[in-house]
This record gives C-alpha cells, sequence and structure tokens, in this order.
C-alpha cells in the first residue's frame, strides 16, 4: 500500500507543480506572450530592474508575515477557548467571515475604515491591509487548529492538572506542544492566503501600500510581462531551497541528539 | 478556567466584532439603501434589492455554483485525503507540507494563466495527444465546467490536505499495527479506522474548499471563459459593472445566512463533536 | 534635553515633514499608461515625490474616490466617468492658465462631448472597439459577420456587458449609448443568438490564443488589437461597418487633494508633445495629444488600427455613462446572456 501512496503522491506533487514548471519555462522565453520564440535571460534581468515590483514584493512580504503572526496567535488561543467550552457565536461569525464573498468584505471593510477615519485623521495604507488579512485569515486558523484538538485526548490535561499545574502550564507545557504541527499548519495557510489575496486588498489598500497581487492584476490587461513569471519562478525556487535546506539541517540536529 | 478562557477568547472577539461584524453591519444597511447612479448607496431605505433576489434566474445561479463548489469539493476530498496520508506518515513531513503550499505562493492569476495554456487549443496538452497519434482533433479542454471545476480543484486542494494533515498527523501508528496483527489488510485498516478517525480535518477541510469555491469569480471566467454565472460572478458584477451595491450587498447577505443554515443543520445532525 | 529643545526640534521636523510634503504627489493610473522615464523625469525637473500606483477598473478608482478620503490626487477616468464625478463633486476645476499645453491636443478634443470646455479633465489616450481577426480566415466586414459560423467557434467576444451590448445594437442600427428597454432587450436576445458560436467572452486574454492561432475572429479593443497584430503577422483588425464605441482616457484632479498646484503641474506635463509621445510609442496607445501624434514615428503615426481615419472615426460613437434604471435592466439581461 505504501508503494501505491508514494506512487499516488509523486502524480499528485506533479499535478501542483505542472503550471509552475510552465511559468518557469515561458519566463525565458523571448516573447511577451505564451508562444515560445527563443531564449533569454532578459526577464531575469527586468525583475531587478522594475523597482515597483521590487517594492510590491517587499509589502506583500511584510502583510503577509504581520497578518500570519497575530492571526496565528489569536487562532490559536481562540480555538483552545473554544475547545475547552463551545462559544458559538464566536464560531458562527468565523464560518461566516468565510462564507462573505471576498468583495463584500472588500467593500465592508473599505466602508467601515473611512468612517473610523473620519474621527482619527488617517488614510488608507499598510495597516489597513495588515487589519483586513487579519480579520479573514483568523477563521482559517481556528478551523485548522480545532480540527487538531478535536483528536486531543483531554485526559492528558486532567492529569496534568491532577498533578499541580495550574491553566496556563496546563496550555503551555501540555497542550501547545501537542499543537504545534496544526499551529505550523494554520501559520502556512494564513500566510498563503494573504500572500496572494488581491480583491479585498485593492479596496483596502492605499497609497504607498501596493501588493505583489495588485501589480500583477494591473498588468493582466497589457498582458502579464514575463518578469513576473521570473519573479515567480525565482520566489518558488529560492524558497523551494529554504525549505530543503531547513529540513536537511533539521534531520541532522535530529540525528545527532543522543 | 473562566478567566484564562475570557484572556484567550478576547483578542478574536475584538477582531471579529471590529473587522467583520461592523462592517457585515455596514453591508446590512447598504442592502436596504438605494443604489447611487454610479455605485454606493443613498437614501431612502427600500427593501427593493431583496425583492429582486427572488427571481428564478439568480435561485438557476445558486444552484449552479452549488452543484460546482460540491463536485469540487468531493474531488478535493478524494485528492487530497491519500496526499495527506502520505505526508503524516513520511518522515519529512515538514518538508512535504511545505511543497504543497510552495505553489500557491504564485499569484493565482499567473497559474490561471499557466493553466490556459496547458489546456488551449494549441497549448501543451493537445500537443503532446496529437504529436503522440493519439488525437487527430484537438481536445475542447479549456472554456468549459470542466475546466472551472479543474481549476477550483488545483486552487484548493492545499486547503483540504492541511487540516487532514493536522489530523492525520495526530494518529497512532500503533492502531494500525494493531489491526493488521488482527488479520486486516492495509487498506481495510486505512478504511475502518482512519478514515472515521480523521472526520472532524475532513470536515474542516471540506468547509475550507467547498465556501471559497462558492464564491469563486476568476475561474469561472478565465477558465470557463465566462460561459457560466457563478454566484461570485453575481456579486462581484454588481460591485463593478452593474454598480448596484444595495443589490450586491443582498445576494452576498443572502448567500452567507444560506450557507450558514446549511452548515448548522449539517453539523447538528453529523455530530456537534466535530466542530 | 530641555523643553524648548525639544519643542523646537519636533516644530523642525514638522517644517521638514511640512515642505518635503509640499512636494508630493499621489498618481493613481491605469495600469501600464506611462512611459518608463515619465515619472522619473518629472520628478527630476518639479523636485517633486510622486506616488504612482495603478488600477485595472474604473469602478475600483471611483470607489476609492467616492470615499473624498483616498489619498490621491490625479486620477484618470474614462471619458463616461467624468460627468458622473463631476455630479458627486469628486473632481477640482481645472485652471487653464495653469495648462498652457492644452493647445497641443487634438482638435477633436479640444472640446470633447463629455466635457466641452475641459473644465474638469484633459483628454490623454484613446481607443476603440472592433474586429481583429486572422488573415487565414474570411475577413469580416462587420459586427453581422460574428452571428454567421464563418470560424467554426473559434471566436471570442468581450467580457464586458458595455461592449457586448454595444455590438448587439449596432447590429441592430441603434446607438451604443440606447437605454430603452425594448432596445436593451432585442440586443440580448441578439447575444442570446450569438452565444454557440462564441467560445468564450474573454478581454485581453485573448491576445495569446490569436496569436496562437486558437481564435480566429475577436471582438477586441483596438490595444489589445494591436499588441496581437505586432507580434503576428497573420492578425489584422478592422472597424465595423455598423459603427463601433470609442472611448478616452482622461487626466484629473481630485477635490481632495493638497497639492492643487503640483497637480496642475503635473497635468500639463503630460501635455507635452514630448512627454505624450514617449507614453504613446513605449505603450503602443493612441495619444489625444496632436502635437505629440507628429513627433511619433511614421509606422505608428499613421498605423490605422491605432488611429484611424477621419472617414471611419465618422462611425465611431462615445460611451456614455448609463442612467441606473437602463443599467439595472442591462445587468439583468447580461446575467440572463451569461446564464443562458
Amino acid at each position: 500500500m505504501n508503494r501505491y501512496l508514494s506512487l499516488y503522491a509523486s502524480a499528485a506533487y506533479a499535478f501542483l507543480y505542472l503550471p509552475l514548471a510552465v511559468l518557469a519555462v515561458f519566463s525565458f522565453n523571448a516573447s511577451r506572450f505564451a508562444i515560445w520564440q527563443g531564449f533569454t535571460w532578459h526577464w531575469y534581468v527586468e525583475v531587478f530592474r522594475d523597482e515597483r515590483l521590487i517594492e510590491a514584493t517587499i509589502h506583500s512580504v511584510e502583510i503577509a508575515i504581520c497578518a500570519t503572526i497575530f492571526s496565528t496567535v489569536i487562532g490559536t488561543l481562540a480555538a483552545y477557548a473554544i475547545w475547552k467550552r463551545r462559544a458559538r457565536w464566536l464560531t458562527n461569525s468565523l464560518y461566516l467571515s468565510l462564507v462573505t464573498p471576498e468583495i463584500v468584505t472588500g467593500v465592508s471593510l473599505l466602508a467601515f475604515f473611512q468612517w473610523i477615519f473620519r474621527f482619527l485623521h488617517v488614510q488608507l495604507g499598510m495597516h489597513t491591509v495588515i487589519l483586513a488579512h487579519i480579520s479573514f485569515s483568523i477563521a482559517y486558523a481556528v478551523i485548522v487548529i480545532l480540527a487538531r484538538l478535536r483528536t486531543f485526548d483531554p485526559a492528558l490535561e486532567e492529569a496534568a492538572l491532577d498533578l499541580g499545574a495550574n491553566e496556563w502550564q496546563v496550555f503551555w507545557r501540555v497542550t501547545a506542544p501537542n499543537l504545534l504541527p496544526a499551529i505550523g499548519a494554520a501559520a502556512l495557510l494564513c500566510f498563503t492566503v494573504s500572500f496572494d489575496d488581491y480583491v479585498t486588498t485593492s479596496l483596502v489598500a492605499g497609497v504607498n501600500s501596493e501588493t505583489l497581487p495588485m501589480v500583477i492584476y494591473s498588468l493582466a490587461r497589457r498582458g502579464v510581462s514575463p518578469a513576473v513569471n521570473a519573479l515567480s519562478a525565482m520566489i518558488t525556487i529560492g524558497i523551494g531551497t529554504l525549505i530543503v535546506a531547513a529540513e536537511g539541517l533539521q534531520q541532522r540536529g535530529a540525528r545527532s541528539r543522543p | 478556567m473562566s478567566r484564562l478562557r475570557v484572556a484567550f477568547l478576547s483578542p478574536a472577539a475584538i477582531v471579529t466584532i471590529a473587522l467583520f461584524a461592523i462592517p457585515i453591519g455596514i453591508i446590512c444597511a447598504y442592502s436596504l439603501l438605494s443604489r447611487g447612479a454610479y455605485g454606493g448607496v443613498i437614501l431612502p431605505w427600500t427593501i427593493e434589492s431583496y425583492r429582486r433576489v427572488f427571481d428564478p434566474l439568480y435561485a438557476e445561479i445558486l444552484w449552479r455554483s452549488f452543484v460546482l463548489a460540491a463536485i469540487s469539493t468531493s474531488l478535493c476530498l478524494i485528492l487530497g485525503f491519500p496526499l495527506a496520508l502520505y505526508i503524516a506518515r513520511s518522515k519529512r513531513r515538514t518538508l512535504l507540507l511545505n511543497l504543497v503550499m510552495l505553489p500557491f505562493w504564485t499569484s493565482f492569476l499567473i497559474r490561471t494563466y499557466a493553466w490556459m495554456f496547458l489546456l488551449r487549443d494549441t497549448g501543451l496538452i493537445n500537443t503532446i495527444l496529437q504529436s503522440l497519434h493519439l488525437i487527430r482533433q484537438p481536445l475542447p479542454l479549456l472554456f468549459n465546467d470542466g475546466a472551472v471545476v479543474l481549476g477550483l480543484v488545483y486552487g484548493y486542494l492545499p486547503f483540504m490536505v492541511l487540516p487532514l494533515y493536522a489530523t492525520l498527523e495526530k494518529l497512532d501508528p500503533a492502531l494500525l499495527d494493531a489491526a493488521r496483527d488482527l488479520g486486516a489488510t492495509p487498506w481495510v485498516a486505512t478504511w475502518k479506522i482512519i478514515v472515521p478517525l480523521s472526520r472532524s480535518g475532513m470536515l474542516a477541510g471540506s468547509l475550507l474548499v467547498f465556501i471559497p469555491c462558492l464564491g469563486a469569480y476568476l475561474t469561472p471566467d478565465l477558465l470557463g471563459g465566462g460561459k457560466t454565472v457563478m454566484i461570485g460572478n453575481l456579486v462581484q458584477n454588481q460591485f463593478t459593472t452593474a454598480r448596484d451595491w444595495p443589490f450586491g450587498s443582498a445576494v452576498s447577505l443572502l448567500l452567507m445566512a444560506l450557507v450558514l443554515i446549511i452548515l448548522l443543520r449539517m453539523l447538528s445532525r453529523q455530530s456537534e463533536q466535530l466542530l | 534635553m530641555n523643553r524648548r529643545v525639544f519643542l523646537l526640534a519636533v516644530s523642525g521636523a514638522a517644517a521638514g515633514c511640512m515642505t518635503e510634503h509640499a512636494r508630493r504627489l499621489n498618481v493613481y493610473n491605469w495600469s501600464d499608461y506611462v512611459a518608463r522615464d515619465t515619472i522619473p523625469k518629472f520628478e527630476r525637473e518639479f523636485g517633486a515625490h510622486i506616488r504612482y500606483a495603478t488600477y485595472e477598473s474604473a469602478e475600483e478608482m471611483l470607489a476609492k474616490a467616492m470615499t473624498g478620503n483616498s489619498g490621491w490626487d490625479v486620477v484618470f477616468p474614462s471619458n463616461s466617468y467624468v460627468q458622473p464625478m463631476r455630479e458627486m463633486d469628486l473632481l477640482a476645476p481645472l485652471d487653464h492658465k495653469r495648462l498652457a499645453n492644452l493647445k497641443n491636443l487634438g482638435k477633436r478634443f479640444q472640446s470633447p462631448p463629455w466635457d466641452p470646455e475641459l473644465g474638469w479633465s484633459t483628454p490623454y489616450m484613446y481607443g476603440s472597439t472592433g474586429i481583429v481577426y486572422s488573415k487565414q480566415a474570411p475577413q469580416p466586414e462587420g459586427w453581422r459577420d460574428l452571428w454567421v459560423n464563418k470560424y467554426q467557434g473559434r471566436m471570442t467576444m468581450l467580457d464586458d456587458p458595455a461592449e457586448v451590448f454595444a455590438a448587439c445594437l449596432k447590429r441592430l442600427g441603434d446607438s451604443v449609448n440606447a437605454t430603452a428597454p425594448p432596445e436593451l432587450k432585442s440586443a440580448e436576445a441578439l447575444a442570446i443568438r450569438q452565444k454557440p458560436l462564441v467560445r468564450a467572452y474573454i478581454n485581453a486574454e485573448v491576445r495569446d490564443q490569436l496569436i496562437a492561432g486558437d481564435v480566429l475572429a475577436a471582438q477586441s479593443w483596438s490595444i489589445t488589437a494591436q499588441q496581437a497584430i505586432d507580434q503576428s503577422g497573420r492578425l489584422a483588425f478592422v472597424y465595423p461597418a455598423e459603427g463601433f464605441p470609442l472611448y478616452c482616457d482622461t487626466a484629473a484632479i481630485l477635490r481632495e487633494s493638497r497639492h492643487q498646484e503640483l497637480a496642475h503641474e503635473f497635468l500639463n506635463y503630460l501635455l507635452r508633445p514630448e512627454v505624450a509621445a514617449a507614453i504613446a510609442r513605449e505603450m503602443r496607445t493612441a495619444t489625444a495629444n496632436e502635437a505629440a501624434r507628429h513627433l511619433l514615428p511614421a509606422k505608428d503615426s499613421e498605423n490605422t488600427t491605432l488611429y484611424p481615419t477621419e472617414a471611419i472615426l465618422a462611425r465611431g460613437e462615445w460611451f456614455e455613462a448609463m442612467p441606473p434604471a437602463a443599467q439595472r435592466l442591462r445587468d439583468r439581461l447580461w446575467t440572463q446572456i451569461k446564464s443562458a
């Protein structure tokens, strides 16, 4: 069975990476269009000459990191509290926030921010984008972590309490370590959702807060430049290498431990 | 417990109230106002938008969206489960999990364009099939509902894999060993033991896939060739080309209410325990 | 640090901010609508700092401008948005004394129907909608050719209600700005009849498929068509015989802007012949600036896809803002076309 499973997994990864392979190939295409016309490094040079693309990438990373940290922490705490005792109104609101069409999230937040800003003399910008991203990624974090908690045996907590730990210690020492894989998965999900959001972001973004998806969508009318493909290929390969290297280090660390 | 619980809940509660409940309240108000000539809303108050929602045309769109979202969700579950299982059993879990997410750090639009290239008449798939003489005429792969489902499955597969992984990772391998000792084949053991135990992950994953699929608008436009309307397109259009914010608000509020009712009924019937 | 020094430092810093602030301009434009050096050159010459960002739908820009606190100074509404934005009091009046370069505009754009006095907007680039087709397929003459099965289902229409309705209305002999329900309904019936022949409703993305030969004929904006033609000699563009829609993007200053003077300087700068010519050359669009057009190489300025002749232009019709009731009906009909 394991053999079938790994065969299947390879196929699944191939499916996930097929479009990426395509755009990696086209990042070397001499033409702007999806018709092969010869090899060039031109677009890779172009990425580094395009300040707007670089600035937007930096914005996107900053926003995604902030949003991920906040929503994962808030989401973990909330999921734990909900698991302890149901909070129907909160879980329902979180589901509802998932159901809300993106554009409605965007329009409603835009209206809300404008209403608040009348009193505060602030304008749309990075902060509004980060707030918006936190608001829609919390639900993802809560759902993933809650799913894990449902498989967690409360007896472990009771045992710790019996041994004299207080509630905070129980959470921090017993439950949270057990949740780590789910917290990691949730953070990964939040980062991804934030990094690729376009509709909501474009509505709540202001001066000086253009994100990568915003640049890419705004290019669509005239044809997305292969420089974007080149950038995507570099991000994928760069982060891919980091992931593999981190894994290698971890494996080595694990082996060297007694 | 109560003080810790309050402390744990309040950040989420504050964010939810400030950044979700109040803004949605504004949308409720929008849905009851009249449309501004060029977008936005103006007085007087009216229930006109709600009256217009009950139209067989929109019911049909809603139904089609549900069907497409349901098909995509089932496919994600079928395709995602073995993958999550494989990752959960692997020694390199973090690596494999990260590799599932990595493609999604490339803009959705760019990946959709790549699919358009793969699927079109002169695209990679048709070219390969033709050069192998398997087909004579190019297959119509792009601009139909099949392409929409493909795009949705591709776009939301990780949303299924992550929660599944989060539950599967927890399962004790000893359970399987025990089953094997009792004479079950690995397939039977998986079906009888792992599948039931990962139900909470399946449910969470299905939610995370089904709901965004329902609101998708770019996939039907680009891979479906704009020849079908999903509920996401309808809402999107109201806020853009149609400039009818009250109607767009009313449609999305009804959609939200409908999905919530279905969810609650489904959950209460299934098992309160799961979510 | 004693209190006075502190106050001094703070006020100094504030003054520093202020002076820097005064030379700051936030420009919100359509994507790919300036040349690579347009902005840097302006910054150097006027000692200003420009924050430049782009949108891809007029509604996105409008939604933000309508808040009255968007932070943008200069925006680029399409011609049909100028009147609505004026009515909503979003635009600042233009001071012609500071726009000496207005004289460079073409005659047609000195007094355009949407803003005859040019009191609120300055025409920037214009374009139209027609049919791009492969020379290997039968040549279309007008919209009516998109209703017969010449292209074996390898034909696309734009994914935009205004455009599809414009084509249908023109085919029926009506105005692209028709608002009467019977006219809109017969246009809808026509579009539904056409749907089996339509491969997709798709906008600029059709370009790749035209070049690759998947699509033989497409309703298309002249700019998109020109990009495809540049890539493939097999393609050509035709202005439909029945008439076609025209649109013009304009530059305007938001009323909320606190940098009116610099904004005027920016508008005037964009109207300079050499600046406008550089943009038109690099972006392959049609400039409304006649003096700039004379600076372009002949292959650009005499390109009939971008710059239709006067005889052809006479068949064109400017898009206008649609009244709410008609727009609501049109959206309902559009949804019906898409669901048919």
